[in-house]
């Protein structure tokens, strides 16, 4: 709600002749610190027992060479209830992978990394997701009645809060469009979700156009998750005036002896619904 | 009530042992019987003067004699009068103003905007509205906001941002009036242009400081803007055909001589030239205003007044989105007069501020406004030419809707939401003496004794140790406390009251005949709250009032400052410095969603905030050249420890700058008449850049370069400079024509600098890689404006 509210503004200060140019500038460095990418989603229909986690460092804002890659560290997940460790093995360029996870909806589930010799952990839910019902296209019903737009359609559980990821890859694009949603607004209803490009010259967005493929993933998320990937979502689109003071992510990856240490990134567990749809 | 009127019979009782007779009435204009706000009205040679208030009254009283009696305003013929003060009198004056001649003192600039070296009022700036028509604006259209900002102390959050930020203050805390009605959004369009059509207006008053006890609520500034009254004379036509808006203005007698009209009207159509475009057509942006103002004296010591104002922005885009905004006011004032030294004015307002949003993508409709009714009683005692007292009482009765959501249809996604409605009432009584002590030294002391109630209609809710917002040690964040329950308290009923003592003293003495140190000390309490955690504020920001969650803001502001006229050459100087402390400044917890937020409570830390500065101001008041310097050395900074929530609050509880931080802020601007036909005019601004929060690094998170940041505001954007210029062209100037024009031609940013309004640091779409982006709202923008009178 908050973003589309933002990026109305953000748009409606460009319609007022202001200009946008690329610029030189000086930013400071905060040094390598742990970035832990710990993404465990369960895709509907499978066995979810491959996973992957990938750990880097935080590099120069403007530094372009490949990221800072962070191998030899350890990495193991254990189910809270049984004790079952799935045990993440090195690949050697940042990513630990494991065939041993069991995924079982609401169950808790603890990460233990061990970087430089520091552990860092953190406690997360595996989170259920309803299937989408539909997905199709349509025009008139996104902000701009003369472009396409993919609509999905799930139905929310109206006992309990749900929140939701989605994200939706256009394969020509070379970014993801994430989009973080609640049922505040909504709860109990037939919800729809709708993802619209617009042709934009300076940035090289075109508008969906038949033919393009678009992959869709609907992911069910805890309530902490949503508050750390709102932040993350909106301090990314960076809204001109109308952004919010941006501040540090802060995820759930603690440093185990002293808690203001945190590595940056989160340790989510996930069921995910994912579509391919082809645009006509 | 009675208890005031009583008070003033005791007074008049006690001063009555001399003989002394008063002098009293009414200063206005020939030509069409405009009130002259402080116009000086003394005895010459005594000692004995005063400036006349808002409504042209003055009264002044010595012991029996003749006196030869002299009233004077910067851009008129100075009138003179002898009489023998033997009983009270009552005299009204006609003042005309001065025609021009070439060398002579021109109406250029006013007398009440030279400092006042004698009043111990400091930190006040008053504005006629013919010098803020000299100077040169955006797209032409003269703009008081924007003329305020060429004063010390005064800047504005960069071009983009509606309001204006007053010595290190947020927008939300200066109170805007207009004919003493509150205006809760002074811009138009995100601050492009003021809601003040500068036809509509006599003259604008901003209190940086000392602010004085007739005022309160607000506690950085008061900018007091006064409409014309109307033509009382003759039927006038005024008006203006710009490139980006126009305006028309009707005014004239309803009885001659006895009560006047006036009705102004003001819109923009820049949205029509999108039409043209094809990418833009379906969209449109659009604002439009009416001031109206009607009086009628009933008899010498009665005058009915009546003010109106009706201001909207609105935004389409294309038929997905569509928002509006903007204030209503009427207002109902009766000025009485009590005897030869009392003067009363009643006041009675209404004031509605709306903003309104429709997403027709998601089929949803958002509704909110603030509403207020307010009473006013002051008075003014002009007791003896020694002393003044000023007086009254105010009641302030709000209803805040901050949001009802409504889906617009039935296959609406959208639930029905309606956000509780708030009612708060606000109540201030005050008391102000001016006193001259001796020849050298006056004092201004005064207190006002707010009140503020927090009434029932809604639920409260409670929350596990009482802590509606909570730090989390495990995750190192701040959350939403546990709600444990809800109390409900009835229309009516007090939910949490507050009262606080306001005293205000401020003090003058005059070093030599042309120089004066002046010193205050002012404190002001503010009950109702703008809540912003953008960059900028936006219409959808929600004015909250305090409550048994939110405490009032409470401020200290002392200031001393030396002020001197070198009267041979027409220039004045003056510098101050000042401190200023607030109380109970709202923080926001990192990523808080103020939208639709029926508990604010649990994303808000209680914090303060502290501004100091050094204001330099040199201005050059009459000759062919008139201009103004002003150079301010400033900081303003605030923090927010954990407090009740526990944690290290933000940015670690530590000091950091707030968004309205300048550390210099210069601006010059002058205007030259060359000959009959032609003027010119220029500004140069120059200020420090915007404190900003850049990011220290980047990492890989679902295939996107995310920017990590860490402390708030800790770097800043680059500086912010810009030149306009402008010309004025009269043709034809045949003194008999009744039908008067001028062509302004304005050049806004000469030199073409992008000032960034902000800086957004993303990835390249294409090629992945970081960059910086940098948004400027105006580049060099010409303009034609053609100005009338009829």
């Amino acid at each position: 709600m908050k973003n589309i509210v933002i990026n109305i503004l953000l748009v409606t200060s460009i319609l007022l002749a202001s200009c946008t140019d690329v610029i030189d500038i000086d930013v400071p460095y905060a040094g390598p610190k742990l970035v832990v990418e710990a993404s465990l989603d369960w895709q509907k229909g499978t066995v979810g027992n491959t996973q992957t986690i990938k750990l880097s460092e935080l590099q120069p804002y403007f530094d372009d060479t490949t990221p800072y890659i962070v191998t030899g560290a350890s990495v193991k997940v254990t189910n809270d209830s049984n004790g079952r460790v799935a045990h993440f093995i090195d690949q050697d360029n940042g990513d630990y992978v494991t065939s041993e996870f069991i995924p079982v909806v609401d169950q808790s589930y603890t990460l233990e990394v061990v970087y430089n010799g520091i552990t860092f952990a953190a406690r997360e839910i595996l989170t259920p997701v309803v299937t989408i019902d539909l997905v199709n296209q349509s025009m008139e019903n996104g902000f701009d009645p003369n472009v396409i737009e993919v609509n999905i359609f799930f139905k929310d559980p109206l006992e309990e809060e749900n929140y939701y990821l989605t994200i939706f890859q256009e394969r020509k694009e070379l970014l993801p469009t994430l989009l973080d949603i609640s049922d505040e607004f909504t709860n109990g209803n037939e919800m729809r979700i709708f993802y619209e490009k617009f042709t934009n010259e300076e940035s090289g967005e075109k508008e969906l156009q038949p033919g393009d493929i678009v992959d869709i993933e609907l992911y069910g998320i805890s309530k902490t998750y949503f508050n750390y990937i709102r932040l993350l979502i909106e301090q990314n689109n960076d809204g001109g005036p109308f952004s919010t003071i941006p501040a540090s992510l802060r995820g759930n990856c603690i440093n185990i002896i002293d808690p203001d240490d945190y590595a940056l990134g989160y340790f989510r567990l996930t069921e995910v619904d994912k579509r391919t749809y082809v645009v006509e | 009530m009675r208890h005031l009127f009583l008070l003033s019979i005791l007074f008049t009782s006690l001063l009555s042992a001399q003989d002394k007779n008063t002098v009293n009435g009414t200063i206005t204009d020939i030509r069409n019987g405009e009130t002259l706000f402080g116009a000086s009205v003394y005895f010459k040679s005594t000692g004995i003067g005063v400036l006349t208030n808002e409504y042209g009254f003055y009264s002044l009283t010595a012991p029996t004699g003749p006196y030869t009696l002299i009233i004077s305003y910067m851009g008129y013929d100075e009138l003179t009068r002898e009489i023998v003060l033997d009983i009270n009198q009552k005299l009204d004056f006609e003042l005309t103003e001065s025609t021009n001649e070439l060398n002579e003192v021109i109406l250029v600039a006013e007398e009440s905007e030279r400092v006042d070296i004698k009043t111990p009022q400091m930190s006040v700036t008053t504005l006629k509205i013919g010098t803020i028509k000299k100077m040169p604006v955006v797209f032409g259209e003269v703009d008081i906001l924007k003329s305020i900002q060429l004063l010390p102390g005064v800047t504005n959050n960069g071009e983009g941002s509606s309001g204006f930020n007053v010595r290190g203050g947020a927008v939300d805390q200066n109170l805007v009036l207009l004919d003493e009605a509150i205006i809760y959004n002074s811009s138009h369009l995100f601050g492009f242009f003021s809601v003040f059509n500068a036809d509509a207006i006599k003259d604008v008053k901003l209190y940086k400081g000392s602010i004085p006890p007739r005022f309160g609520g607000r506690v950085s500034s008061v900018l007091d803007v006064r409409q014309k009254d109307g033509n009382n004379k003759n039927f006038e036509l005024t008006g203006g055909i710009g490139t980006i808006s126009s305006r028309l203005a009707v005014e004239g007698p309803l009885v001659k001589e006895k009560g006047s009209f006036l009705l102004a009207g003001r819109g923009s159509y820049m949205h029509l030239f999108l039409k043209l475009t094809e990418d833009l057509k379906e969209n449109s942006i659009y604002f439009y205003d009416f001031n109206f103002k009607g009086n009628y004296e009933l008899d010498g010591d009665n005058h009915l007044y009546f003010s109106g104002y009706l201001g909207r922005d609105v935004f389409k885009f294309a038929s997905s989105f569509g928002s509006s905004y903007g204030n209503l006011t009427g207002n109902l004032r009766w000025n009485h007069i009590f005897n030869e030294k009392i003067f009363s004015n009643l006041s009675l307002i209404y004031s509605n501020y709306e903003y309104q949003l429709e997403l027709n993508a998601i089929q949803f409709d958002w509704v909110s406004d603030i509403i207020n009714y307010n009473l006013k009683y002051d008075f003014k005692y002009y007791i003896s030419d020694k002393i003044n007292l000023d007086y009254g009482i105010s009641g302030i009765y709000y209803n805040f809707h901050p949001g009802v959501v409504t889906p617009t249809s039935e296959t609406s996604p959208i639930n029905n939401l309606v956000l509780d409605q708030k009612r708060a009432f606000e109540s201030g009584v005050y008391i102000n003496a001016e006193q001259k002590i001796t020849q050298k030294f006056n004092l201004q002391y005064g207190i006002r004794l707010s009140g503020f109630s927090r009434l029932g209609g809604e639920p409260l809710t409670l929350y596990k140790n009482d802590q509606p917002v909570v730090y989390n040690e495990v995750l190192g964040i701040y959350e939403a406390g546990t709600p444990i329950g809800e109390d409900y308290y009835d229309i009516g009923e007090r939910m949490k009251t507050f009262h606080h003592f306001e005293p205000r003293i401020s003090l003058s003495y005059q070093l030599t005949e042309y120089s004066s140190m002046k010193a205050n000390y002012t404190r002001v309490a503010q009950y109702i709250h703008l809540l912003s955690n953008t960059t900028n504020v936006t219409p959808l920001d929600v004015w909250t009032p305090s409550g048994v969650y939110i405490e009032p803001q409470l401020a200290n502001q002392y200031a001393i400052g030396y002020f001197k006229d070198f009267k041979n050459k027409f220039l004045n100087f003056s510098v101050e410095a000042y401190y200023k402390s607030v109380e109970n400044r709202i923080d926001y917890i990192d990523g808080a969603n103020l939208i639709a937020n029926n508990n604010i409570e649990t994303v808000i830390l209680n914090g303060e905030s502290r501004a100091y500065g050094l204001e330099f101001l040199v201005q050059k008041v009459a000759g062919n050249f008139t201009g103004m310097m002003a150079y301010t050395l400033s900081k303003s900074e605030q923090r927010a420890p954990g407090g009740k929530a526990g944690g290290p609050g933000i940015n670690n509880g530590d000091w950091y700058d707030t968004p309205y931080d300048r550390t210099h802020d210069f601006s010059v601007t002058g205007a030259y008449r060359f000959t009959k036909k032609w003027s010119f005019s220029a500004n140069f601004v120059y200020q420090t850049g915007r404190p900003v929060t850049y990011p220290n690094g980047q990492y890989e998170y679902e295939g996107m370069s995310i920017p990590n940041y860490s402390e708030r505001n800790a770097d800043r954007l680059p500086s912010y400079n810009r030149l306009d210029l402008s010309a004025i062209f009269v043709p034809n100037k045949r003194p008999d024509n009744r039908w008067k024009g001028e062509f302004v031609f304005g050049i806004y940013n000469v030199y073409n600098r992008m000032n960034a309004a902000s800086i957004s640091f993303g990835q390249n779409k294409q090629t992945g890689l970081n960059e910086a982006t940098r948004t400027a709202i105006f580049g060099i923008v010409p303009s034609i404006t053609y100005n009338f009178r009829f």
